[in-house]
This record gives C-alpha cells, structure tokens and sequence, in this order.
C-alpha cells in the first residue's frame, strides 16, 4: 500500500479527531475526579443520556445546537439529582463510589436497553464534507477538534479563575476550613457534580452524529476515559487533555495503519507501561493548579 | 466503634490472646447439614444450588484479596473465566484417559488462575500502585478478555473454542476412574462441589488463622505501618493474589464442568458486578460471607424469575449494590456478628472493664540491651546523609543535608512547622526516596533500598502520628512487631510479654489499640519499635500527647536507648528537649540552619527570628 501525502494528512487528521472526541468525553469524568476525589463509573451512562435527549430533542424538530444545549441541561440537573441522593453520603471513600456507581451505571445501562431497544437510529453529519486528496472528513469532526481546545481552556479557566472554582478547590481540599470560611461545602460539591455531569451530556449530545445513540455506548466511552484520568494523576483536569490526547491519537493511528483490535490493544499496553512507569499518574510532579 | 471491634476479634487471631477458638465447629457442622440434604433435594434444585455455591466461591477468592488483605480486584472473574476456559480445554483434550474429569480441570483452572494472578500481581504491587489504579487496572483487563474472546476462535486438540459461540462439549464432573466412569447425578455433583469448596474454605481460614493471615489484616489496616515493621508487604499482597487467583480458577473449571459451555458473557461487566455484590451481602471479611452472599443473590435472581441473569435482574442487581454500599456496610454476617457479640458483651460487660490509666514505665537497661542484640551482638547503627536532598513539585523540602549519627550520641532535631524534619526522617527508612544525594547505613549504601530492607537492615521509626492496628489489641500489636525480628512464635510471645511489662502495659494487654489514650499509643508504637531490635532508633515527636511524668519516664527512656543505638528526636517541646542533654540540630527550610547544645542555641537570635517568623533572618536563608 502506497502512503501518499494525503493519506498521511487525512490520518493525522482523523487521529486528531478521535482524541478530541475522546478529551470532549473523559472532560466531566476529570472535573468530578479532580475536584471531588469521586470515580464516576457511571459517566458513560450520563454521555448516554445527553446523546439520547439530543436524539429525542431533534427528533421533534428542535434545532440541533439547541437539542444540544437542552440535553447538557436535563443531565446536569440528573447528576445534581444522584449528587444529593447518593454521592454526597460517601466522599472521601473512593472505593466505594466507585462500586456505588457501578452499579448505578449497570441500571441506567439495563433501563436503556428496556426502555430503547437496543439499537436506535443515528442522525445525520450536519456539516459538509472537506476534500484532502484522495480522501474526504466530515468538516463536523473537524469542528470537534475546535469544540475539545474550547471546552478544556472554558473548563480550566472556570475553575481556575472564577470565584466558584476557588470555593470548589478549597471545599474538596478541606471541608471544614472552606465550611469556616463561609463556604457552603454541601452546595458547591452539588454544582460540581452536576458541571461534571453537563459535561457528559454536553458531550453525548455534540457527538451524537459521530457516535449514535446507544445503551451501550458508555461502555465504549468510558473504559478509555478512566484510563486517560487515572494516567494523568494528581493534575487532573490539563492531565486527563494531555493524556487522553496523547493516547487517544496514536492508538487511532494505529488502527489506520492496522486494525481496530491493534489500534485498542495499544492504548491499554500504552496505559500499562505508563501506570508501571508512573504509579501515581504523569502529573504528580506538575504545578499546574487544575 | 466498640461494636466494630469486637466483631472483629471474632474473626482475627489466636496469635497474642489467650484461648484458641474453635472456629471450624461452625463451618463442618454447616457442611455435614448441607450434604446431608444432598440426599432429598430435588435434583433441578440441587442443580441450581450447586451453581451458587460455585459463585459462593468465586466471591470467596475476591473476599481474601480485597476483605482481609484490602485490595479491590474487579478482574476476579477474569480469572475465573481464563481458569474455567483452560480447566475444560484441558479436560475436554485428557478426559477420556482417565475417564475422570475433576483430576484434569481443578489442577489446571487453580494452576492457570494462580499463573495470571501472579502476572498481574507482581505488575500492580511490585508497582507500588494505589487502590484506585488497581481498581481499575483489573476492570481494563476483565474488559479486555471480553472485547478479544469474542473474536478469539481456536482449535486446541479437541476443544474448540468459537469465539462469541463460546465452547461446548465440556464434559461434565466425572469422579470415578476407567472407561464406563457415568457423569454425577445433580444430586451428586452438589455434594461433590459441597465438599470441595469446604475443603476450600476451611484451608484458607486455617491459612489466614496464621500469622500469615495476621499481616494480611496488618496491610488492610496500615500498609505503611506494615512495612515500617520490616514485612515486604509487595509479597505478601502478591501471595494474597495468587491463593484468590487459584481460588476463582478451581471455581471456573468446575462451573465449566456445571454448564458444559462457557462463553465470553464469562468475562463481562456484568458477571464481574455479581462478585463484590457477593462479598458486600454476605459481609466484608469474613469469608463465610461470600457463600452466604452467593447464595442470597442466587436465591433472589431464581425467585425473580430470572433463572440465571434475566433482563430486570441486572436492574435490581445495580439498586443492591447501591443499598449495600449506602445502608449496609458489614453485609447480613457482619451484622449478625455485631449483634452477637454486643448480646454476649453486655452480659459479661461488668468483668471486662480494666482500669483506663497505664502503670510507670520499668526501665531496665539490661533487658533494653537484650531488645537492641541483633542475632546476639551488638551491631553499629551508624547512619550517615551526604548532600540528601527531597523536592515536592517546586518545594524543597529537604536541601542537601548532611549528617552522621552514631550510637552513644543523643541528637534533637528541631525546626519550625515545615523546616523538613519529618520529610527527613521519611527519607531515612525510604518511605520517600531521595531527589539527590546518598544515605549510607552500617556501611552500606542504602540510598535506593526500600522501606523493609531498612527496617530489616536496623532502622526503626515512631512517626509524627503514632501508628497501632486499632483493632488488635495492645499484646497483638507487639506481637507482630516481635514476630517480624524472629519469625518465630515462641520468641515473639515472649518479646512481646517483656515488651508489655516494661511499658507497664499489661493490664490493658487485651484492650484494643483504638481505646488508648494518645499518649498510651505513643508508648505502644515506641514498644512497637523497640521490638525489631533497631540500631537506629527515629522518633518524630515522642512526647507528643504525654503527661509531665510519662515525659519523664520517656527522657530516661530515649537517653538509655541512646546507650547503645543511635537515636534521633524530632521535638517541639523545648523542656523537653533541654531534658535530653542532647547535641541540636535546627533545620530550616529543608537545610541545617544551626547545630549545638540547646543552651547555645536558645541564645542565638537568629533561631528566635525564624521560629517567630520575624523578618530579620527570614528572608536571606
């Protein structure tokens, strides 16, 4: 098989795609971990639930970035909902919001499939294509490479350089000094979970015509995400960008030169050999705030 | 808390306590009541019971790993299934040599389970990784066996494994030998299973009976500690491993041998969610738990009406697993255990008072030199830093210092909160490890040994906390700490019994740790220490906690010990310090700022300024 320089531009192009569409995804899966020390196992059922809103929105003749707007929302408010519920009695005990919401994202999974059926019908790309070459990309996942820089810079400096960020850090950081402070701990946790579930409903709804909607599609997702999050460490909001970027494209390259299998078996020997290099993560030794 | 504690001696050790119990009374009477209804039980229901008891096992191999050593693996029934695939190649190959299918694919599901734990075992321990990354590097690679057996089709002699068709033709439990060897009766293959996994469980309570299962509940309750105690935890962990990865193989092939088919729904998310639901109902810790949780959740999904996992099962599944984390922490044994004991505790609460307060400590000098002999002689803890440097991000913490301890010569270490003395004690038994520089003890360079070599090598350390298993009691803790120096139990008993007398500990030797007084778990970490037969003794604010007359007693204490080891004090109390007559040193900003004798310095006002954070010597250091 002949590289032409298309080719080589077309999968770089399409690399740089698959990691942005994996950043947009591992975003909320970060700010929820970082922020709160909680592993939402049940992330990919939340980008569920955004892609299946936007689904349903455009479905009834909503506009597409509207749909998109109202699935952030409906997630946001049901991961503000399973906050108050369940989270909030468990923080500090990692292991156990993990197994809490494994199992909540086995019964969001199973309702999916009861309520949906297993497979649902797909929308189409609203973007026309681009032409390199020999080879045409959809200008929609092109838009997506912009829509990850954009969504990771408004993350950082919402959580950076807003009053809200700085209570947020300093009540995961120690509840009682933030609490003295006049910072109302309970409340905060309760947005940052619901901006970490927005995320992933953002990111269902502004993939949806790159990755239709289905109960399993968490799964998919969702695997790669705890790996970029869980290899980016301590620093886990630019971590988890630079991490899940890395991985993201060079696994997706793989799998243009050889197979889907090979382009997966990298990733996860790839996140191995990292987590065995750098037990605590890539960033432990980073001074960045986020 | 008490409750919690209580409960727990029930399934702790014999080790260091008076009495043997008779834990195997219970579980043999439970066996010989189950096999006897082998007998009339209907055989579809003896079919279906034999599956849970399967389960029962599956969620006993995780219940060692993560209830009694603390380590959470979700890929048990990953091992489970790789056990259960090779176990029924094997068989489905060898079967008909012998006729017999159990001497085929037990050995070979327990060999295979154990062969990949141990895989993964040396990758996440011996690196050192944390729960969460071990969390969920073992959900990656239960998921990975499920993404690639579905397209993994083989022929393997006679086995054919096809991929998302799974494999067929496992012959079922055959225990009689020769060609005309018939497959069991359901009735029969219960009982069969029965009494394997008896034989199972009751190995493994003998097993964690032992002062082996002693320091798998050391680890769960503090790792550090542990290894502070000169036990490579590392292997310990990895052997945990291994035992739960041969446990889950023997239950997979004998699941294969149950179905006659398995296929990769083995390995997926689901499946793996049952285990720890398994282990969360029975009771964490306990390892009966995980039958009793096996057969709860088996018994429940067969009323629903789901038979094996039916659609709605997963649903109720998830909510169960959400109630037990939120409303039901110890599981149905663990409560029952809890109230059991609290009914057998308020009973007899009137006789198991003992007084609060601790006896004067005994300083005999000749039995301190009898703790400090190593293999009976005296060896020379000299422990020298040369330019030993640590950094945290942009902090340095500790900043190229340089010293040489020796036995006979006393030394302080003081600083203002943050001038890096604990940081620098950390980095002499290697819980961290140094950026730059070199730590030489006893002559060897010790600068990239781990945490235990040092421990092993002499090096003994009370951290700023002090650090006891709360729910052992006062003699267990110097027990374990005695058991490490002599691996022998005779020896530790009667370390740990002059250890109790010379802290004048021992009226409260059977109180649990967690019921002392702050300054009583000082003591006990002090005697803890003392009990690996340092020859370099660390000690990072001793006095911490201490009445004005156990302060006393501990300034005897350090400058006999200062005798014949070398010892290091890190202090914040002035008084107490000055009672020491020791050489000072004052470190500031991770470098040695100054050095003396504590009269000298409390004139220098340079010490002054940086203590008080006054201006004047602040700023150019």
């Amino acid at each position: 098989m002949e590289f032409g320089i298309d080719y080589l531009i077309a999968v770089a192009v399409s690399s740089m795609t698959s990691a942005s569409i994996l950043i947009i995804a591992s975003l909320g899966l970060a700010i929820i971990f970082g922020l709160m020390g909680v592993i939402n196992l049940a992330h990919g059922e939340f980008i569920m639930i955004g892609a299946y809103t936007a689904l349903f929105a455009s479905k009834v003749g909503i506009p597409f970035p509207v749909a998109v707007c109202f699935a952030t929302l409906i997630t946001a408010l049901f991961g503000a909902v399973i906050e108050r519920l369940i989270i909030r009695r468990l923080y500090g005990r990692i292991l156990d919001t993990l197994l809490v919401t494994w199992g909540l994202s086995l019964v969001l999974y199973q309702s999916a499939v009861l309520l949906f059926g297993s497979v649902t019908p797909g929308i189409g790309m609203p973007l026309a294509n681009v032409q390199i070459g020999n080879y045409t990309i959809s200008a929609y996942l092109l838009f997506l490479i912009f829509v990850a820089f954009a969504l990771s810079v408004v993350t950082y400096v919402l959580l950076t350089h807003t009053n809200y960020g700085i209570m947020a850090r300093a009540a995961i950081q120690n509840r009682e000094i933030a609490a003295s402070l006049g910072i109302e701990a309970g409340r905060i946790n309760t947005i940052t979970f619901a901006y970490g579930a927005a995320l992933a409903g953002f990111a269902g709804g502004i993939l949806l015509p790159a990755v239709p909607a289905t109960p399993n599609m968490g799964f998919a997702f969702v695997i790669k995400a705890f790996l970029a999050v869980v290899v980016a460490g301590p620093v886990a909001l630019t971590g988890t960008v630079v991490a899940g970027g890395a991985l993201g494209a060079i696994a997706s390259a793989t799998s243009s030169f050889w197979t889907t299998v090979a382009g997966d078996i990298f990733f996860f020997v790839a996140t191995i050999v990292i987590l065995r290099l750098f037990p605590q993560g890539i960033s432990l030794r980073w001074r960045l705030k986020l | 808390m008490k409750q919690q504690i209580l409960a727990n001696k029930f399934q702790t050790h014999a080790y260091g306590r008076a009495g043997a119990n008779a834990w195997w009374f219970m579980p043999t009477a439970l066996t010989i009541c189950l096999a006897a209804t082998s007998f009339f039980l209907e055989p579809y229901m003896a079919h279906i019971a034999t599956c849970w008891i399967i389960y029962g096992l599956l969620g006993l191999s995780l219940d060692l790993v993560w209830g009694r050593s603390g380590t959470l693996s979700l890929g048990q029934t990953a091992l489970f299934g790789l056990g259960g695939y090779a176990g029924s190649i094997v068989a489905i190959n060898f079967a008909h040599l012998t006729g017999n299918t159990l001497i085929w694919s037990v050995p070979v599901g327990a060999f295979v389970g154990a062969l990949v734990a141990a895989g993964l075992g040396w990758f996440i321990f011996f690196g050192r990784m944390g729960p969460l990354q071990i969390a969920i590097l073992t959900y990656t690679f239960t998921l990975i066996l499920w993404t690639t057996s579905v397209s993994f089709s083989a022929k393997i002699g006679s086995a054919v494994v096809g991929g998302d068709n799974g494999m067929s033709n496992i012959p079922s439990l055959i225990i009689a030998f020769g060609e005309n060897a018939q497959s069991l009766e359901p009735n029969d293959m219960f009982l069969v299973v029965l009494l394997i996994s008896a034989g199972v469980y009751v190995s493994l309570r003998a097993l964690m009976g032992s002062p082996f299962g002693l320091i798998c509940d050391c680890i769960r309750l503090e790792p550090v500690k542990t290894e502070l105690l000169g036990y490579d935890i590392r292997r310990y962990q990895t052997a945990v491993f291994i035992i739960g990865g041969s446990i889950a193989g023997i239950a997979g092939a004998l699941y294969g041998g149950w179905a006659n088919y398995l296929n990769p729904s083995i390995f997926s998310v689901q499946e793996a969610l049952l285990v720890p639901i398994y282990v969360l109902v029975g009771g964490r810790g306990t390892l009966a738990g995980a039958f009793l949780g096996a057969v709860a959740v088996g018994g429940l999904s067969f009323w629903l009406g789901g038979g094996v996992i039916g659609s709605q099962t997963t649903i109720i599944m998830g909510i169960c697993l959400i109630l037990l984390v939120l409303f039901l922490k110890k599981g149905l044994l663990g409560a029952a255990i809890d109230v059991w004991w609290w009914l057998r505790h308020s009973r007899t609460s009137g006789e198991e008072q003992t007084s609060g307060s601790k006896d004067a400590v005994q300083i005999d000098s000749d039995l301190l030199d009898q703790f400090l002999l190593r293999n009976g002689k005296k060896q020379q803890g000299v422990l020298e830093t040369k330019q030993a440097s640590k950094k945290f991000g942009g902090v340095v913490a500790v900043d190229r210092v340089s010293q040489l301890f020796r036995p006979g010569q006393l030394r302080c270490l003081i600083g203002p909160n943050g001038a890096g003395k604990s940081t620098f004690l950390r980095c002499c038994t290697g819980t961290y490890k140094l950026d730059g520089g070199v730590i030489i003890f006893g002559g060897q360079d010790i600068t990239t040994w781990e945490p235990f070599a040092r421990v092993k090598a002499g090096i003994g350390i009370k951290m700023q906390l002090a650090q006891v298993f709360d729910e052992f009691d006062v003699r267990q803790n110097l027990w374990v700490a005695a058991y490490s120096r002599t691996k022998n139990r005779q020896s530790a008993d009667q370390a740990a019994d002059k250890m109790l007398a010379m802290l004048g500990m021992i009226r409260q030797q059977h109180n649990p740790a967690s019921e002392l007084s702050h300054g009583q778990q000082q003591w006990l970490d002090i005697g803890m220490v003392l009990c690996l037969s340092p020859t370099l003794i660390l000690l990072d604010e001793p006095a911490a906690g201490m009445s004005v007359e156990e302060k006393r007693q501990l300034s005897q204490l350090v400058r006999t010990l200062a005798a014949t080891a070398s010892v290091v004090v890190v202090e914040h109390d002035m008084e107490f310090v000055r009672t020491l007559n020791a050489e000072v040193t004052v470190l500031h900003q991770g470098a040695v700022f100054a050095q003396g004798n504590i009269e000298d310095l409390r004139k220098d006002e340079r010490i002054l300024d940086i203590y008080l954070g006054r201006r004047k010597n602040v700023r150019d250091i």
